[in-house]
């Protein structure tokens, strides 16, 4: 294990809102923790990146001006990002970088911009925001996190959700879903940040990288209890 | 009906205060906003001097208390809701509270601060002759949604008056609000000249771009997060020239600072007894407002060289032969700079992080990781957490490496903390709003503690 895990982390300068950047915090720690290197190697907009021996891809919400911003930048690096995902590299994106994995985003003036189409979602600009504590039930258990966003984002049949809503409001006002999973890559609305309280899923995204790059499936185990607790004290909150 | 909803309201006031709802200040403003919207508005046009607005996301509450001292120092009676709420119920009961039933209030000069999203309804209503833009940081987004949406609530509320403005030029998307401006001639700036203020630049970015083109702002120096000295790579903005400006500090610690601040190009020399660089910021804008309402340089010298910490922010408690110094902590760039001048200069200090999430919190309590606090907490500190996301402050605390213990109840970690503090010596506390509503409440109210009472 000489060279490190890297992590490749979309736009942190303009794609940082709602503390996700503690996403990309709880990645590294877990990997620290079990004696295995990391580097993280921020995506900023206009510089070339290599994308050859990325590991895992993060990204995470950001304000409308943020995601102008970084729209065609991520456009231009569409071919690099659906070649790793259907390669099975895991990847997180959280809210508007969600959107733009999708393959579709309306704006509020009723513009059409694309996404890059690894979600078969498309996402429509909303009047009210959707803000509240949430809680999802998915494969990965109980996710709890912090939802704040006006997009509603539909998914195609036959796309899966990463889970269903038990409290909160989650992809939309109606459908009871949240979120998007396509091969390893894991699209949603929760912030909080999410990974830090639900280390199933960190783990998860840890466990397949590692098995991608060490061939090893062994996840040494690391004590939950101090993340159970804040997952329980967050799920009792009001919304 | 002015007489009918000021005997409503008042009593409304009383009953409040009988029942010890909170200081007794918003229920009677909400009862008046019933019953006369524009109430505020009559009652504060009878304030012969105007009325004041500060806004932003830190440092209203000091600035206020700063500014409150310069006006009644050079002979005004000031009106402000400095223990209240700053909704527009708050302002609304300030001057309820001030008012006889003929509707006279009795001060000369109205100073409130204000919620930046309140700014715009506020600002319609009072008909302001100053509007003070402290800062812009990333607070409590569960209410407004982003930064670029609070910015939008207070252009709105600038563009409704004729007041002059007083701007942070350090701050670009505060400065970019000069474009709201009723006319030009209105708008002045405040900023740091000065090299000595240069900071960690802490990264916690907000707003490092050009409000006009969108490009990256470049910056010649970064004092913290995004203030700084900056400009448009395509020349569309830069930062606007302070007429107040702090142009050098001679000493800056833990008791305050001394520093030269030129107005018009003329220097003056002032003192500030309030730790923190942060602090200068609000005596600039305090500076302006003096310049603005032309009080004597010696005697805002003097109320700025006697100032006290406001409600909950650095002030100070005894208890039990220890001193707790109590922070307010509401924002990740309000505690990276509280816990960069307070705490990181200390050796194993002791520390206390009462976390809460009620609404006056901001339910989202996501921005705790956005603070580099593996940076800014020295080795060997001890460390507590409480308040209803205590157990989440210590999961973050755990991810920098800094174990803690959490105790749900805040009478026991009040107590754990001064037990783990020796005689004569200091332990810090860094609460939200509600957690130091609480903690100001056994700390002033004669200690229920149980062993420290023993």
């Amino acid at each position: 294990m000489n060279r490190p895990v890297v992590i490749a982390h979309l736009y942190p300068d303009d794609m940082n809102i709602y503390g996700d950047l503690g996403n990309v915090i709880a990645l590294r720690r877990r990997l620290e923790w079990r004696g295995i290197d990391v580097e993280v190697r921020p995506v900023v907009v206009g510089r070339a990146v290599d994308f050859s021996d990325v590991d895992i891809v993060f990204g995470g919400g950001g304000q409308d001006s943020g995601q102008g911003v970084i729209t065609d930048d991520l456009l231009a690096r569409g071919d690099d990002l659906r070649g790793l995902a259907a390669a099975g590299t895991p990847m997180l994106v959280v809210c508007g970088t969600y959107q733009l994995f999708g393959s579709s985003f309306v704006t509020a003036d009723g513009a059409t911009l694309a996404g890059i189409g690894i979600f078969r979602a498309r996402t429509v600009a909303g009047s009210t925001r959707l803000i509240g504590n949430i809680v999802i039930d998915s494969p990965f258990g109980r996710l709890v996190g912090f939802e704040n966003h006006s997009g509603q984002t539909i998914l195609d049949p036959g796309q899966e959700p990463l889970g269903a809503v038990t409290s909160g409001f989650g992809n939309d006002h109606d459908s009871r879903q949240e979120g998007a999973r396509t091969n390893n890559v894991i699209g949603t609305y929760l912030h909080g940040p999410v990974l830090p309280k639900n280390p199933r899923l960190t783990d998860h995204l840890l466990r397949v990288a590692l098995e991608r790059r060490f061939g090893t499936t062994e996840l040494e185990p690391i004590p939950d209890d101090l993340e159970r607790r804040a997952a329980d004290a967050a799920a009792l909150r009001p919304r | 009906m002015l007489w009918f909803t000021l005997v409503v309201t008042k009593a409304a006031a009383a009953l409040s205060r009988r029942l010890g709802r909170g200081v007794g200040q918003s229920f009677p403003g909400l009862v008046a906003e019933r019953l006369d919207p524009r109430l505020a508005g009559k009652l504060a046009a009878g304030l012969p001097h105007g009325v004041i607005l500060v806004t932003g996301t830190n440092g209203k509450t000091t600035s206020t208390m700063l500014m409150a001292a310069a006006l009644r120092a050079s002979g005004e009676r000031v009106l402000t809701n400095s223990t209240g709420s700053n909704l527009k119920r708050g302002i609304t009961a300030a001057l309820l509270s001030s008012a006889n039933l003929r509707g006279h209030v009795k001060e000369s000069i109205g100073l409130f601060e204000v919620d930046e999203a309140s700014l715009r309804l506020v600002a319609r209503d009072l008909n302001p002759t100053d509007i003070v833009v402290l800062n812009l940081f990333r607070d409590q987004l569960d209410r407004y949604g982003e930064l670029d949406v609070t910015a939008k609530l207070i252009a709105e509320g600038i563009e409704a008056t004729t007041a002059r403005l007083h701007l942070n030029a350090d701050d670009p998307l505060v400065a970019s609000l000069s474009r709201y401006a009723a006319r030009p001639e209105l708008v002045t700036y405040f900023g740091v000249e000065s090299s000595v203020v240069a900071g960690t630049g802490l990264g916690v970015a907000d707003s490092e771009r050009c409000p006009v083109c969108g490009a990256r702002l470049e910056f010649s120096r970064v004092f913290y997060a995004h203030i700084g000295h900056y400009r448009c790579p395509n020349g569309d903005f830069a930062r606007p020239r302070p007429r107040v400006a702090l142009t050098g500090v001679q000493a800056s610690d833990a008791a305050g600072s001394r520093f030269t601040v030129e107005v018009d190009g003329r220097p003056a020399e002032l003192s500030l007894p309030l730790a923190g660089t942060y602090n200068l910021s609000n005596a600039l804008a305090t500076v302006s407002i003096a310049d603005a309402q032309a009080i004597e340089p010696a005697v805002l010298a003097e109320s700025l060289a006697t100032a006290s910490a406001a409600f909950g922010r650095a002030e100070v408690f005894e208890l039990a032969g220890r001193r707790l110094h109590v922070l307010l902590a509401k924002n990740p760039v309000g505690l990276a700079r509280v816990l960069e001048t307070f705490v990181s200069p200390l050796l194993a200090p002791r520390l206390l992080f009462a976390i809460g999430d009620l609404r006056a919190d901001g339910r989202d309590i996501s921005w705790l990781w956005d603070v580099p606090l593996g940076d800014l907490i020295p080795a060997g500190s001890v460390v507590l957490t409480t308040g209803t996301r205590g157990v989440e402050m210590s999961l973050r605390l755990h991810y920098d490496n800094i174990e803690s213990d959490e105790l749900a109840d805040l009478g026991l970690a009040l107590d754990r903390l001064v037990q783990e503090t020796p005689v004569g010596g200091d332990a810090y506390i860094f609460p939200t709003y509600t957690e130091m509503l609480k903690i100001r409440a056994l700390l002033v109210g004669g200690s229920p503690l149980s062993s420290v009472a023993a």
